[in-house]
């Protein structure tokens, strides 16, 4: 039997895109065909397994059983729309960008003139924060495995990328710099400073925290609302202003352009915080009860952070803290939600 | 100066740290990591056998992703879904109803890698699978949309895996629990090592192949493109194995054992009779056991032997499988088409008939006898009698059909007692394998479980097929409206 062609039998309805769309009422977007109702995990019982075993115990516990109500998970949308396609076609633009300042600057000799402002700080604060990137990628990694909506494991999954990108970005850099300063421990004294610096230790503390919040939505305020915009604040947007006035410029800018990654992490969680207020009046005071008692954690990585990264005393440090608070502050208000006085 | 990757790679490898203000085997917990306290540092050794720079990744991924699109638009402005054969299109409805929320569930389970798995080195290159496959769902995802105006059957695409298709069952149960229940370390073995290093290759290679044949421009291109991604993700299985052979061998080899017979079991149905069956004649380049013969025999398991580990002790029982399983599936699955989601050739033309004796030798006395009884009812215009009234008996473990797993004379039963619960088993493997680890399947419930308990209603073959969603506009059907029977009909006639 061959070469007969794809008549059908019987007369099909013609479908303009996904039953699962309903009465759209519109063409969706390629985003959107690509992101939606793609989580098949959220019946009574998560897996197509026994109701006990690991993954399902793990789902119904950790998923199911928190807090927030939300009668259409796939409503959310993420502000930029990411698909696949459109990462890494913009990821590769500012990767482009990337090569074109470190080959720029290599030809300049930049790092052999740097400061000993700037190397002291690149010491204490830029080399030591590919274990903090670390950190918040496993941290993203998890939002990803238990969201409810495939539209918001996706955001996830993309910060989760974005976290790699930042610790092999500082990673060259380290080791740029080890060769330029080899007497300064680059590459080598890292995870002293990351394990024992006071200053480090309430960044670190606030990131095992974390990493031992299981359920959804208490991981996802620890990580997307305190975690991760506070130390993006202090490790990405402050250090790079910090590191420009030192003169140092390849870092500042690079740090500039994590920055983009950093504010479209802080754009989904806002509309997703801003969702997840308008689904149900419950949820408002679960998120807020949630940011309350991990602001803490993040006041007391302002607080340290700075030190790492002020150089001209505590006056310094103290009006670095108020900026990066009213940031934060800033940040957590556009999803809706308050930041307390700390 | 500018530097190679090479130079500043291990730096963005060395990320762990000692944990203090909270206890490392809480924020890695044995159940996800799949690593208790005694081996944490063994796996120090895990070591990539690639390394992929985000910069790389993000170049080649893109320029893979302009060359799948242009070929997307050329081919569907040329119009070339609408010449292609019956038989051909039933093979990417069912890849594109059984495959494509595999993908998306294969994100979750490499972003498990990302935060679970038991090295820094492991948890990023998770991150690169988990793009890999994010990627794998999109592009299924838009195929199949574009093609939703010729076939409702591509809304399958998206929509499989909330309905309780029973085929879509098998394959869900199947993966649900090797990707979003195992650990990362039975993940590994099961999912990156069996069934994307093992047997991905068979329906990315040979069906990309076979579509390029049936002159399927668009879908061939897709597959080989994923198959890209694939061959590089895959291999993140084997430094696992080597940790695993070095703390627990013994584990290695049955999770192993359990994930091939399980596997082949799937590809069976999923593969095997599109490579054997729907691909037109003149446009097949391998049988389904040759194919298996390359890539799993010869490749795969050469490659574990040379790990350390032995063949599963039911070989024989395998290869006796090789010859007969997907056969067996084929005529269930063509006898139930009314529970299918996509048109199933029969593929027992008489030209066709002959490349299946000389492919497998004892097709005929296992297979050919019951297509000819087939064939009379259908020429004698009794189709009726070729339409279930029933549903089978399911495996427990498999979800597949009791019977098909060996020929038709191997028909003994496998059963079992478990905390009062009888269990039955397509084959002394299937059986084998659920007693290596009893609750791990036990708590499911089988669709025919389900129907025997009452909670498909009525009980009857039309509430069966209203609870696995099935409406008339994708309804199985036979491909070809019987057409090829009529081979037969000058020489039952004489």
């Amino acid at each position: 039997m061959s070469s007969q062609k794809a008549t059908p039998q019987i007369r099909t309805r013609s479908l303009k895109t996904w039953s699962a769309f309903g009465n759209l009422g519109r063409r969706p977007t390629e985003y959107e065909i690509t992101a939606h109702n793609m989580n098949h995990t959220t019946g009574a019982i998560p897996l197509e397994l026994g109701p006990d075993v690991n993954g399902n115990a793990w789902l119904l516990e950790h998923r199911d059983a928190t807090k927030l109500r939300v009668a259409d998970w796939d409503l959310f949308r993420d502000p930029a729309a990411l698909t696949y396609g459109k990462y890494v076609a913009e990821q590769d633009d500012q990767e482009t960008y990337i090569e074109l300042l470190l080959e720029q600057f290599d030809r300049d000799g930049a790092d052999r003139t740097l400061s000993v402002q700037a190397l002291d700080m690149l010491g204490r604060a830029l080399a030591p924060s590919r274990y903090l990137g670390h950190g918040l990628q496993m941290l993203s990694a998890y939002l990803q495995q238990l969201a409810s909506s495939s539209y918001v494991a996706n955001c996830a999954a993309f910060q989760t990328a974005d976290q790699l990108r930042r610790v092999q970005l500082n990673a060259y850099r380290t080791t740029q710099l080890n060769r330029s300063h080899p007497d300064r421990g680059f590459a080598t004294s890292e995870r002293g400073h990351w394990e024992n610096d006071t200053n480090w230790q309430p960044i670190r503390r606030a990131v095992e925290l974390a990493l031992v919040e299981f359920d959804w939505d208490r991981a996802l305020v620890a990580t997307n609302l305190v975690v991760k915009p506070v130390a993006d604040l202090l490790l990405i947007d402050l250090l790079g202003r910090q590191l420009a006035a030192a003169g140092d410029h390849l870092d500042a800018l690079m740090l500039d352009n994590l920055w983009r990654d950093s504010r479209r992490s802080q754009s989904w969680t806002a509309a997703l915080t801003s969702f997840l207020l308008e689904s149900d009046s419950s949820n408002g005071p679960v998120l807020q009860g949630y940011l309350d008692e991990f602001a803490p954690l993040g006041f007391a990585m302002i607080e340290s952070g700075v030190q790492l990264l002020s150089v001209d005393g505590d006056q310094e440090s103290a009006h670095l803290a108020a900026g990066v608070r009213a940031d934060w502050a800033t940040i957590v208000e556009a999803g809706g939600l308050r930041l307390g006085t700390g | 100066m500018l530097l190679n990757r090479d130079d500043w790679y291990d730096t963005s490898r060395d990320l762990d740290w000692t944990f203090t203000y909270v206890e490392a085997s809480d924020a890695f917990p044995a159940r996800w990591s799949g690593v208790g306290a005694e081996s944490a540092d063994a796996w120090q050794a895990w070591d990539e056998p690639f390394r992929v720079s985000y910069r790389d990744y993000v170049r080649i991924q893109r320029e893979k992703e302009s060359g799948v699109k242009a070929v997307r638009s050329a081919m569907m402005r040329a119009g070339v879904y609408e010449k292609l054969d019956a038989g051909h299109v039933a093979a990417s409805h069912l890849h594109m109803g059984t495959t494509c929320m595999v993908e998306q569930m294969a994100v979750t389970m490499q972003s498990r890698f990302c935060r679970f798995a038991p090295s820094p080195r492991w948890r990023n290159l998770g991150v690169f699978g988990m793009l890999d496959e994010t990627r794998h769902a999109q592009l299924d995802l838009l195929f199949s949309h574009d093609l939703l105006k010729f076939d409702p059957r591509f809304d399958w695409a998206q929509k499989a895996f909330h309905t309780n298709e029973w085929g879509v069952l098998a394959v869900k149960n199947f993966f649900d629990d090797i990707m979003l229940s195992a650990d990362c370390v039975e993940a590994s073995l099961a999912a990156s090592l069996t069934v994307e290093h093992g047997f991905t290759n068979i329906q990315f290679v040979a069906l990309a192949a076979d579509a390029m044949a049936a002159g399927d421009v668009n879908w061939s291109n897709l597959l080989s493109s994923i198959q890209t991604d694939e061959a590089r993700h895959a291999q993140v299985g084997f430094p696992t194995l080597a940790v695993l052979m070095e703390t627990d061998p013994a584990r290695a080899q049955t999770s192993l054992d359990v994930a091939f017979w399980r596997s082949t079991r799937l590809f069976q149905v999923l593969t095997g009779p599109a490579m054997d069956y729907y691909t037109p004649l003149d446009q097949r380049k391998m049988s389904f056991k040759e194919f298996m013969l390359e890539w799993i025999v010869n490749h795969h398991e050469r490659i574990l032997e040379d790990y350390g580990l032995k063949k599963p002790w039911y070989w024989d029982q395998f290869m006796h499988s090789l010859e007969n399983g997907h056969h067996a599936l084929h005529i269930g699955t063509w006898y139930w088409r009314p529970t299918l989601f996509w048109k199933p050739n029969a593929g027992v033309s008489k030209d066709e008939r002959e490349w299946l004796r000389e492919k497998y030798p004892t097709w005929e006395d296992n297979w050919g006898v019951m297509w000819d009884e087939i064939i009379k009812n259908v020429n004698d215009d009794r189709i009726q009698d070729t339409l279930p009234v029933t549903l089978p008996s399911l495996c427990n473990l498999t979800q597949l059909p009791i019977g098909s797993a060996m020929s038709r004379h191997d028909l003994e039963p496998h059963q079992l007692v478990y905390k009062e619960r009888l269990y039955s088993f397509d084959s002394e493997i299937s059986q084998w394998c659920f007693e290596q680890d009893p609750e791990r399947y036990a708590g499911h419930r089988s669709f025919v479980d389900r129907f025997i308990g009452g909670e498909i209603l009525p009980p009857d073959l039309g509430g069966a097929l209203a609870y696995m969603g099935l409406t008339p506009d994708v309804m199985g059907d036979d491909a070809y409206g019987y057409a090829w029977a009529k081979d037969y009909v000058t020489a039952e006639a004489g």
